[in-house]
């Protein structure tokens, strides 16, 4: 915040510092002091309408709105006074009079704010005793989404969100009154590469998701911040899942991937190509180590990879550059790619690395990138120049090791087990069954991104590090590990082969 | 008596036309203005003649038109307000019907003091098909010169648009004017920035109602201190009571402001017919607070009203009998906000309705002793707590009906 003017403030009798411009709202934010508000967002102008954030101002005679009361030198706020806390208290009043209250069966329950505003500044026994407007709970308004008119408190976060953020709007506020709701125009529905966001900022249970309805409980889902694959854009995201209890012992499931934080890259967007990045972490996965195509039980990985430590040795040094190729590709973080660069091309000198990415796919003018690939940038740090095999010079070599599956957007089905078919030795790492399995002699099961740590260096030449998001699947490792354990079997860190 | 020349709605017949305004010394004021004044001494003029928002909140026009920033190349916008939608109140159709040209001529006033080029008529779409005279009289003034590029041989022009509102209440408040006039749904921006600033896409506008315009050409042609002496108290100027309700003459009339409110009643409008009592006075249009009988000694100007917990707002005086039941008063108050609250702000989208539940059901016979204090709780958290003004307009109201006559909506639970 260097370079930016400070202005001082009282917050609750507290003096505290905050930017020049910021508003009240964001100046208690930073100075832990939390006021409750549903409207506000912070990528958006302040819109004034839900009245929760009001606060008592010195020498103003009304309550004014935190969200949208610039900071100023000298200012005097009062946060938690008894006309503020009455204010409060009114408005939950007023918002939960004609709220279904269908918490036990709605998404929402336990992320939500009006719930949670509720426990914390109402507490008070109903007192409306009067019919409850009747309004459509299952709107479908486009991209999976379902709205429910009547928990809906009209904050219209997800109206500014669509003409603000992705130009699009496609929704808006009908009619007025307590009859006032959110709506398509004449039923064109959402569509957008955005549209999952309107899920995330519906403060109560409104707007939900198809993909995550009925499916678990808030409280069960255990969130993972990571940074998405999907392309190279590098936005932050939150995978959430639920491992064991309420589910079976040893299962795991990704009930969704939300929009992560990052000031410096997505905001607190992403794209709906990254939410349904879910799937890739949880279907068509491969647990089980693989000989011609039939899963071993018995068989680990570590055992499975001593035989192409094996394979690799018995090539005579001098003929290894020719006759071992390695198909790598760029959604491996910068510490696999740098231990792959030792292995393969420094210590074992191969002449045939080459990669396969997923196609590139067109931007959309925001997040999305045109590249699908989230580490091309330190493909390239790590010293590769990054090449698509060519299936004759592959046909060529006596062991393969093809790390992806993405061999298949490049060349047909066919093309490829024709030129693995001569091979002796070829060898399969991957995170997803598919048609190359049959082609290859093992099937080393990976891990996904999600459930790896490490660093990918984003569009920009972001260098961004991650945690493991979520837990692998039992007997499932990225291929760090699996690069790890080959520089052991070949010797390659105390000179002498040695077992993982 | 006020003299016809400076009456806001003239006697004769076709007192609309042009010819007629003209007779009574029409558009010399605006030919004063536009070529022997600069527009900070109109403005100035206006400021000293005390003259103040006749559409309810009782602004000082002068004042306003001041915090319009000076020159600068940016359009200007002048929004004349003619949604008169408070309840009660029917000044501002007469003018429209009876003295178009005289609006015209305040307009003309009111935009070469400001620097504006370009005027809106908002009209409610409920005076559609009275707005001919007022589209004739635009005609007329286009046709004579007064409108157009190069008003009175000057550089200063100047055009006008008539723009039909679509029946919301809420688009009478300012900002909700401005968004409906720029073809969104009306409902009131946050303030700041006001609209003298950021105003009419995103320009400095000044925003005035029809009698507040109606009132300057008199102001430039007579001055600011005829006008100031007009008024009883310090008010300056006359207002347009609209007197409706259990009288015998209900109507228009022009007085001096300051007028006691029992003078408007008893002597003017011939106070209630035989046999019916005063029950209950709303002074100032609905969203003013009701006054009981024996506060009906109240001068009519802004202070004075507020003073009385009440407010003069639109001057729309609605008097009503002691055969009226509260409760129907309070019903047809409480239906008239929760129709047409914009559904903005929680405290005024969900208060107006829940009101109006709870008022109906005391209307069905099904009125609980709890619900009066939860209809002043509920008014209680709306007032003060809303964007617009509207918030506190059904609020208030509602507030006074049950706090003033309590004991006779009480009487409804032990029926």
């Amino acid at each position: 915040m260097s370079g930016m003017k400070m202005v001082g403030l009282k917050l609750d009798g507290r003096t505290v510092q905050a930017p020049e411009g910021t508003s009240v709202l964001k100046a208690a934010e930073l100075a832990g002091i939390a006021i409750p508000h549903f409207c506000y967002h912070p990528a958006f102008e302040a819109e004034g309408n839900c009245r929760m954030c009001l606060v008592e101002i010195e020498d103003l005679p009304k309550l004014e709105l935190a969200c949208s009361t610039v900071v100023r030198e000298g200012l005097i706020v009062r946060t938690s006074t008894p006309s503020v806390l009455q204010a409060r208290k009114d408005v939950l009043e007023f918002l939960l009079a004609e709220h279904p209250l269908d918490c036990p069966i709605c998404d929402k329950a336990g992320e939500c704010k009006l719930q949670e505003y509720y426990d914390r500044h109402g507490l008070f026994p109903g007192r409306f005793v009067e019919a409850k407007e009747k309004r459509d709970k299952k709107v479908a308004i486009g991209k999976g989404l379902l709205l429910d008119r009547e928990r809906c408190i009209l904050c219209t976060r997800c109206v500014r969100f669509l003409r603000k953020v992705t130009g699009t709007g496609e929704l808006g506020v009908f009619e007025r009154g307590v009859r006032a709701e959110i709506g398509t125009y004449d039923g064109v529905p959402v569509d957008n590469n955005y549209s999952g966001n309107l899920v995330d900022i519906c403060p109560v249970g409104a707007i939900t998701d198809t993909d995550f309805r009925f499916k678990t409980r808030a409280w069960f889902l255990k969130k993972g911040p990571t940074v998405c694959p999907i392309c190279s854009r590098g936005c932050a995201v939150v995978v959430e899942s639920v491992t064991g209890y309420p589910l079976g012992i040893d299962e795991r499931k990704v009930f969704r991937i939300k929009a992560g934080e990052n000031p410096s890259v997505n905001g607190t967007w992403i794209c709906d190509l990254g939410r349904a990045g879910r799937r890739d972490i949880d279907e068509r996965r491969h647990v089980r180590v693989m000989k011609n195509a039939v899963p071993e039980e018995e068989l680990s990985w570590q055992k499975a990879l001593a035989d192409v430590t094996a394979r690799i040795r018995a090539v005579p040094g001098p003929e290894r550059s020719a006759k071992i190729a390695v198909v790598l590709n760029s959604r491996l973080t910068c510490e696999e790619l740098v231990l792959a660069r030792r292995i393969f091309a420094e210590s074992l000198g191969l002449g045939k690395i080459s990669f396969a990415d997923p196609k590139p796919g067109a931007a959309d003018g925001f997040l999305l990138t045109e590249e699908r690939v989230p580490n091309a940038r330190g493909v390239l740090q790590s010293g590769f120049s990054p090449v698509l095999p060519d299936l004759d010079t592959l046909a060529a070599a006596e062991v393969v090791l093809v790390f992806g599956s993405h061999l298949l957007e490049h060349f047909s089905e066919e093309a490829i087990s024709r030129a693995l078919a001569g091979i002796p030795s070829k060898f399969l790492f991957s995170a997803h069954a598919g048609p190359l399995d049959r082609s290859a002699e093992i099937v080393f099961p990976v891990a996904v991104p999600a459930e790896k740590s490490g660093t990918y260096v984003n569009i920009d030449g972001l260098r961004q590090s991650f945690g493991r998001a979520v837990e692998p699947p039992p007997g499932v490792v990225p291929e760090l590990e699996i690069f790890g354990c080959l520089a052991n079997g070949l010797g390659l860190n105390r000179g002498e082969p040695d077992a993982c | 008596m006020i003299e016809d020349a400076v009456r806001l709605i003239p006697a004769d017949d076709s007192s609309w036309r042009l010819e007629a305004y003209l007779r009574r010394g029409g558009y010399q004021a605006a030919r004063k203005a536009v070529t022997s004044m600069a527009p900070q001494d109109v403005i100035a003029e206006v400021r000293r003649s005390g003259l103040r928002g006749r559409g309810g909140a009782g602004f000082p026009a002068g004042l306003k038109w001041s915090f319009v920033p000076q020159g600068g190349t940016a359009p200007k916008y002048l929004c004349v307000n003619a949604d008169e939608g408070e309840p009660g109140t029917f000044k501002d159709r007469a003018i429209l019907v009876r003295n178009p040209h005289q609006l015209l001529e305040g307009i003309i006033i009111a935009a070469f003091g400001v620097g504006i080029g370009q005027a809106f008529i908002y009209v409610r779409g409920e005076y559609a098909s009275i707005a001919g005279r007022l589209e004739e009289a635009l005609a007329e003034a286009r046709a004579k010169g007064f409108l157009g590029p190069g008003i009175f041989g000057s550089d200063f022009g100047l055009e006008v648009v008539v723009h039909f509102g679509a029946g919301a209440y809420i688009c009478g408040e300012e900002t909700a004017l401005l968004e409906s006039v720029e073809g969104r749904r009306g409902q009131p921006r946050l303030k700041p920035p006001f609209p003298a600033v950021v105003g009419l896409f995103r320009s400095p506008t000044v925003i005035n109602n029809v009698e507040t315009l109606s009132n300057i050409p008199s102001i430039i042609g007579r001055g600011a201190d005829w006008f100031a002496a007009q008024g009883i108290l310090k008010d300056g100027g006359t207002r347009l009571f609209g007197v409706s309700g259990a009288v015998r003459r209900p109507g228009l009339y022009e007085l001096p402001v300051g007028t006691p409110l029992r003078t408007i009643i008893e002597t003017h409008a011939g106070g209630p017919p035989d046999g019916v009592a005063i029950k209950a006075v709303v002074p100032g249009g609905l969203s003013a607070p009701v006054l009981r009988p024996d506060e009906l000694d109240v001068p009519m100007d802004f202070d004075s009203l507020a003073r009385a917990g009440s407010m003069l707002g639109s001057a729309g005086v609605i008097v009503i009998g002691d055969r009226t039941p509260i409760l129907d008063v309070l019903e047809v108050t409480a239906r008239f906000y929760a129709h047409e609250s914009c559904g903005q702000c929680t405290p005024c989208r969900l208060g107006t309705s829940w009101i109006h539940k709870i008022v109906s059901r005391m209307a069905g016979g099904k009125g609980r002793p709890a619900d009066l204090d939860l209809i002043l709780d509920l008014a209680g958290g709306m007032k003060g707590r809303t964007i617009c003004p509207m918030g506190d307009a059904a609020a208030l109201p509602v507030h006074a009906l049950v706090s003033k006559f309590r004991d006779e909506l009480e009487q409804e639970f032990s029926r």
